[in-house]
């Protein structure tokens, strides 16, 4: 059991987002929690994160509370998240976008080799730079493009690419394939499959595409008016009535 | 950084070094202070470039190694002016580390503006109150020391060696922010700035690294202070006021935020508009302020980044075409 969340409550003045959210992720399995719009999605991923804090509740890892722990920290620990619209250093070339990140990443674990006032990465930076950027595709041309004249996509790209350089044992996806194009978004379908084959990781996603929810998804949750109204296999939930009525069947009409 | 705006830096530089051998002593003055000027520019604009944070008192941290320089030279202490330089530094260092911990607690935006500039003036009341410090007059008439360096000495009564004793350590502080923000920790701060929650995510402790920066931001301004006293051999509150606090500000927008190069252009700008217009009683604010409305409609970049725009733009039109390549490849794999 890498994640447990204890009756999460959140609300924003009078406006109660979450009524008591109990789940569990497990090692090595993909967790989708879909509703619809305004649900508490964003906002229960936002606590998961650290991003905003519970009002009541509490978050485990392993065991661990990390409710009341800060974000970098929580990265520290092995948490890995993309947002909804990819985030990456806009002014800052491919290269370095992923060079920031590794030394984050090393530097959080101690492991950094270099001092602070270091001039060059360390051929040992560099290295695993060069590797990931290869591994996501990124040919040796385009290293020195600026991150803000790069594609959707491509920016999702590298926006996993700088999140997995930080090796994380559980990696949150806010929506990964929101507004992306058809091979764009089966490109990003191949690289989670392919992670979820490779490694350990533990994931945790939003999405609205049914279709990357059914066939990632291990095990998933329905959410609706901050309430779980559902959850279970990607089957059972299909043929759960209530969530055909909240959701799915709205999902479908708009489809 | 494009050939041509690296080209203007390094015009400026040698005309710097040739200065002594081509103007008078009253331009020389006035090139020696603007040196000094441009570090405390370029240390202000450490924070703001690439860290993200606006200090709207950063002339507190060069008036601490402004007033230490002016106190051991005024009273003859009798301790070597490197010594004094180092002290004066260190001493900014933790003036701005102590006012880092007290107001970047948790604020960065607006807060931090109005704290800092509030601590600039409390400073200045200070400083009014102390005899010590002259109060509102100041430290007038500081003599300019004999700088014992390991095998020779720099004797600053001599205006020439004064003035290359300023140069060049203005070079070295120079060189040495440079390494600093193109390496681990300029990256570092960087990505702070652009995009604090996706460095956070990445493990990047941002309250510390905020900290940090403003410690070593303090630390340089103060190093120009210290160079500056022995030259202008005068200090007065007007050093650590909102005034003096607002000059980096301004040299930055001049000269184009967002590169490390920007304030040393705009700096010089400014100091030029200010030495051309010095008889017209008030025409020189009026034409910095035109100078900046101009800037700021026309090329919110400033004065470096016009000449970088032309290199962007064509950086530009490879990448995407480029990229369609690339696209059009992945889609054809894809299918």
């Amino acid at each position: 059991m890498i994640l447990e969340a204890k009756g999460i409550e959140k609300s924003y003045g009078d406006l109660e987002v979450l009524h008591g959210i109990n789940f569990t992720v497990a090692d090595n399995e993909t967790f989708a929690i879909i509703g619809p719009n305004g649900a508490g999605k964003t906002t229960l991923f936002k606590v998961l994160t650290g991003e905003s804090v519970a009002n009541a509740g509490r978050v485990l890892v392993r065991g661990k509370d990390v409710t009341g722990m800060p974000d970098f920290r929580r990265a520290r620990m092995g948490f890995g998240r993309t947002f909804q619209v990819a985030r990456v250093f806009s002014e800052m070339d491919v290269y370095t976008n992923v060079t920031v990140a590794i030394e984050a990443y090393l530097s959080g674990q101690d492991r950094l080799s270099s001092p602070w006032w270091a001039w060059a990465p360390t051929a040992e930076v560099r290295r695993e730079v060069e590797e990931l950027l290869s591994r996501f595709g990124f040919a040796r041309s385009r290293w020195r493009s600026e991150a803000q004249y790069l594609s959707h996509g491509d920016r999702k790209r590298l926006e996993f690419c700088i999140t997995l350089a930080t090796q994380p044992r559980i990696l949150f996806l806010d929506e990964p394939t929101a507004g992306m194009s058809p091979p764009d978004r089966k490109e990003i379908t191949r690289l989670l499959r392919t992670l979820k084959k490779e490694t350990d990781v533990a994931i945790v996603m939003t999405e609205h595409d049914m279709d990357i929810i059914f066939e990632l998804a291990d095990r998933l949750m329905v959410l609706n008016y901050g309430e779980v109204i559902a959850s279970g296999t990607p089957d059972e939930v299909r043929s759960n009535p209530r969530v055909r009525d909240v959701y799915l069947g709205q999902e479908m009409s708009h489809a | 950084m494009n050939r041509l705006a690296l080209l203007a830096v390094a015009g400026l530089f040698v005309a710097f070094a040739a200065a002594p051998l081509v103007v008078n002593s009253g331009l020389l003055f006035i090139a020696g202070i603007v040196l000094t000027e441009i570090l405390f520019a370029l240390s202000w604009n450490m924070l703001f470039s690439y860290a993200g944070l606006a200090s709207f008192g950063h002339a507190v941290f060069f008036g601490v190694g402004a007033y230490t320089a002016a106190i051991f030279l005024k009273y003859d202490y009798g301790l070597n002016f490197m010594l004094v330089i180092g002290l004066g530094t260190f001493l900014g260092g933790a003036a701005a580390f102590v006012v880092a911990m007290i107001v970047l607690r948790r604020t960065s935006g607006v807060t931090l503006a109005i704290l800092t500039l509030a601590l600039s003036q409390l400073m200045v009341t200070v400083i009014g109150y102390s005899g010590y410090l002259g109060r509102d007059d100041g430290i007038p008439s500081i003599p300019r020391p004999v700088v014992q360096l390991v095998v020779f000495a720099v004797d600053m009564r001599n205006q020439i060696q004064a003035y290359y004793f300023i140069l060049i350590m203005t070079v070295l502080a120079i060189v040495l922010m440079w390494l600093l923000l193109n390496g681990y920790l300029g990256r570092r701060m960087k990505a702070m700035r652009l995009d604090p929650e996706r460095a956070a995510f990445l493990g990047v402790d941002i309250w510390r690294l905020r900290v940090f920066a403003f410690t070593i931001s303090g630390s340089f301004a103060a190093f120009a202070g210290c160079l500056m006293v022995p030259w202008a051999q005068i200090v007065t509150p007007a050093t650590v006021s909102w005034l003096h606090s607002a000059q980096p500000m301004l040299a930055t927008l001049l000269g184009g935020a967002a590169s490390f190069w920007g304030p040393f252009v705009g700096v010089i700008v400014m100091s030029a508009v200010g030495y051309l217009t010095r008889t017209y009683a008030g025409l020189s604010e009026l034409l910095i302020g035109t100078c900046l409305l101009i800037v700021v409609l026309l090329a919110p970049q400033g004065i470096l980044g016009l000449l970088r725009r032309r290199v962007v733009d064509e950086q530009m039109v490879e990448d995407v075409a480029e990229h369609s390549v690339d696209s059009a490849r992945t889609e054809k794999e894809i299918a």
